[in-house]
């Protein structure tokens, strides 16, 4: 009885379909290419990681909060992924390529992990990658003393290993739902 | 009553119907598609602008609104395909779907940053008849306008030597949450037809939550799209 308990419930889990945590996207077309310099010193575009899962976030260095916690999330989510952490590639593009040079982006991204990728642009290249990810981002002066701060749309994107657009994670989605919904795309 | 129950317990009875019923369950979801869905086809893209009062309109701004946008300049006339009639039909008519809950916007954006001021645009709006606090009109920064229209939105549209523009009308339908949920590539689409896509998002935004998130979600991932 017991044995037969726990073949319903296994059946019944392999028929429950997902549920994913972020918003699932059913995108026609692979998500658009980009090709930016990263912290390692060298180009690095989208399509050179296909066969990986990529997390793509936009933020800054001198960014107070936000970008700190979200990089601390995706470090937490991968490390939940275990041995299938390697199969998922972290990028930070920066929405504030003027202060953040190699240097700065290198020094920041490890910190949160030596796997996550810095990427930086020219302006017009930011400005290109981050309109098309629906990223909205602005410089607004501040009083203290980190200067400007640059107000930016704090989502966390997924492109399948395909190079499809596949999840879009609200700002606050924690650690454990997005390793949960990374699981289930690296079994597929 | 109990002769009835017995049998259902034989464990090899009950591992069939276990396995069954979720079978059944599926069958029946995805052929009679209980819920209908747009499909989350891409991401709006980035944007900040100015609109006909001078405030700043972002995509931001913007989220947890469904937003349905159009694409013109102040100066279309004559041969320029006219797309404010839809807008403002759809205006009159938005109080059927929007109770106040899950808030729906109207936004036209002009791809004329040049001449299209503030002042501009909001003659633009008196004349369209635009509501201001459903409506807005905005514009921005030419190449940033041209990376989030062109690229973003797959817009098409080139200046003329004599100030028009060359476009391909087009609607966009985008969701609370920044996706786009449907593109309308005609300058007239049937109101009718954009009301229903309206209540399709609503709906999904007002079961967000609890037991229905659920079945909406397997909507998305059984593709259950109205035709």
């Amino acid at each position: 009885m017991i044995l037969l308990g726990a073949a319903v419930l296994l059946v019944g889990r392999w028929l429950t379909p997902h549920t994913f945590h972020g918003a699932i996207l059913q995108s026609p077309l692979p998500a658009q290419d980009f090709s930016l310099m990263s912290h390692v010193g060298q180009r690095v575009a989208l399509s050179d990681l296909r066969g990986k899962i990529v997390l793509l976030y936009f933020g800054y260095t001198i960014c107070p909060d936000v970008c700190p916690t979200t990089l601390a999330e995706l470090a937490q989510a991968r490390k939940l992924l275990g041995r299938d952490a390697d199969q998922v590639q972290v990028l930070m593009i920066t929405v504030d390529p003027e202060r953040d040079t190699i240097p700065v982006l290198a020094d920041y991204v490890v910190h949160f992990s030596s796997t996550f990728l810095g990427l930086r642009g020219t302006p017009d290249e930011t400005a290109q990658v981050a309109t098309y990810y629906g990223i909205y981002y602005e410089k607004h002066d501040s009083d203290s003393a980190l200067g400007y701060l640059v107000d930016h749309t704090a989502t966390v994107m997924v492109i399948d290993r395909n190079g499809y657009l596949r999840l879009v994670f609200p700002f606050g989605t924690p650690a454990e739902d997005m390793a949960s919904d990374l699981q289930y795309l690296l079994r597929k | 009553m109990t002769a009835s129950v017995i049998p259902l317990l034989k464990p090899t009875r009950l591992l069939y119907v276990m396995i069954a019923l979720p079978v059944v369950g599926i069958l029946a979801f995805t052929t009679l598609r209980p819920i209908q869905v747009l499909p989350r086809i891409t991401l709006a893209p980035g944007f900040s602008l100015v609109d006909q009062n001078g405030a700043r309109l972002t995509n931001e701004d913007l989220r947890g609104r469904i937003v349905l946008y159009n694409f013109t300049y102040a100066n279309c006339g004559g041969a320029c395909p006219q797309t404010s009639a839809v807008m403002r039909a759809l205006q009159n008519r938005l109080g059927e779907i929007d109770a106040g809950e899950i808030p729906v916007a109207l936004v036209t954006i002009s791809f004329d940053p040049e001449r299209d001021t503030p002042e501009r645009l909001r003659a633009y709006a008196t004349q369209v008849g635009a509501d201001a606090t459903r409506w807005r009109i905005a514009t921005g920064d030419a190449t940033r306008l041209k990376y989030a229209l062109g690229g973003g939105f797959n817009l098409y549209y080139a200046p003329n030597p004599d100030d028009t523009f060359t476009f391909d009308p087009l609607f966009v339908l985008v969701d609370g949450w920044g996706i786009v949920r449907a593109y309308y590539k005609t300058a007239t689409p049937a109101t009718d037809r954009l009301l229903r896509d309206l209540r399709l998002i609503v709906d999904e935004a007002r079961n967000s939550a609890g037991a229905a998130r659920y079945a909406y979600e397997a909507a998305h991932v059984f593709l259950c799209s109205p035709p």
